[in-house]
């Protein structure tokens, strides 16, 4: 009766020191969070000469439902996004963490021209849909599945960041002659005042497309 | 607070700020043809529908661009003709009309190609930064905090457990 009390209590006795230990360990690190991952410069286009090259067919236009990237495990909804009064692209509801939004008023991805997807690298909560973007590498694969029930694969090729201060519109935004897509997220840096200091611009171009 | 801190910086740059001009991106229906994009750049192609032609076949023709001939047939979608053609990249800036002959009915179809060099005039870009981050992932993740919370609430009742029995003097 006695030993098989003291075991129980020596039991008790190690989960309170686990618990006081791991309690004390996980309010204490982690306190500054983790910075999103930003590209590195070997993934900047090198090129500086507008792309031209043929990449896959054009598909009809269809508007897109959903993005996946998996080499950053990105699995998310898009939904439809406008203009913000001052003329920047809007963006999705900050509370829902996994959702992206695409430029509805511009090309839909696979279309001939530029298709622009926006999504937060994060929200009040922590990491949101597009916090590893800056992560991503030149030659990955990007996919979007669209409302005609095909699937429009897009290449990366070039992984920028850009300063809300000197942003190049027209690099970004700009018309292209062969079906190209952009990804864009915040990035650049953060200050508790001034918050990000701009955005991370994934630059991909179609390179095929299934039904 | 944070949020409202980091409002609107990169919205004063009007650089580069392209024309803008409202006007549907596609869907130009001078005459019946559709073209999508109706404005594109030399080099880009170009998808046309029209839902005027019977069974969804027709003759088109974008020989004013430099583009040449091409067939329109049903989309696998629709029974709407479809087709596409490339615009030459030697394409000249302007607005070239696109015809498409039905092949039954001999009704002739028309659309409105803008080709411009740089921005598509037809297109409303969006400008500057796009506001999607407010440094959550800088904070302490909630997930951690109540792990750790729930951690030290569960030492907390055993300790006070052992206590209480050293207290009774039943000894540890």
């Amino acid at each position: 009766m006695r030993s098989r009390r003291s075991v129980g209590d020596a039991a008790i006795a190690s989960v309170t020191l686990l618990a006081l230990c791991s309690g004390t360990w996980l309010l204490t690190s982690g306190d500054d969070g983790h910075a999103p991952p930003q590209p590195a410069a070997s993934q900047a286009d090198v090129s500086g000469a507008p792309r031209t090259g043929p990449g896959a067919p054009a598909l009809p236009p269809s508007p897109p439902d959903r993005i996946r990237i998996p080499s950053i495990r990105v699995d998310a909804p898009l939904m439809g996004l406008g203009l913000t009064k001052a003329g920047s692209l809007d963006v999705p509801p900050a509370g829902r963490r996994n959702l992206a939004g695409w430029y509805e008023a511009g090309t839909t991805p696979g279309e001939t021209g530029t298709a622009i997807v926006a999504g937060h690298v994060d929200n009040a909560d922590g990491p949101a849909v597009f916090y590893r973007l800056g992560a991503l590498r030149r030659g990955s694969t990007i996919e979007v599945e669209r409302r005609d029930g095909g699937t429009a694969l897009f290449e990366v090729d070039a992984v920028e960041v850009y300063d809300a201060k000197a942003f190049p519109d027209e690099k970004v935004y700009g018309a292209a002659a062969r079906p190209e897509l952009r990804v864009i997220t915040c990035g650049g840096g953060y200050s508790r005042t001034t918050g990000y200091r701009g955005n991370v611009v994934v630059f991909a171009h179609l390179v095929g497309g299934s039904r | 607070m944070r949020r409202t801190a980091r409002m609107l910086t990169g919205t004063a740059l009007a650089v580069g700020a392209v024309g803008m001009v409202v006007v549907p991106a596609y869907g130009a229906e001078g005459g019946g043809l559709e073209l999508g994009p109706a404005s594109v750049v030399p080099g880009g192609e170009v998808g046309v529908h029209t839902d005027v032609c019977k069974n969804g076949a027709a003759a088109g023709d974008a020989s004013a661009v430099g583009a040449g001939a091409f067939t329109m047939a049903p989309g696998s979608d629709d029974r709407r003709a479809t087709g596409k053609f490339r615009v030459p990249p030697s394409a000249q800036p302007g607005t070239y009309e696109i015809v498409a002959d039905c092949a039954e009915g001999g009704r002739r179809v028309t659309g409105d190609l803008v080709v411009s060099l740089t921005s598509t005039p037809g297109q409303v870009h969006p400008r500057g930064s796009v506001k999607t981050g407010v440094g959550g992932a800088f904070g302490r993740d909630p997930v951690q905090t109540a792990a750790g919370v729930t951690a030290l609430a569960v030492a907390a009742a055993g300790g006070t457990w052992l206590l209480h029995r050293r207290a009774r003097g039943d000894g540890i």
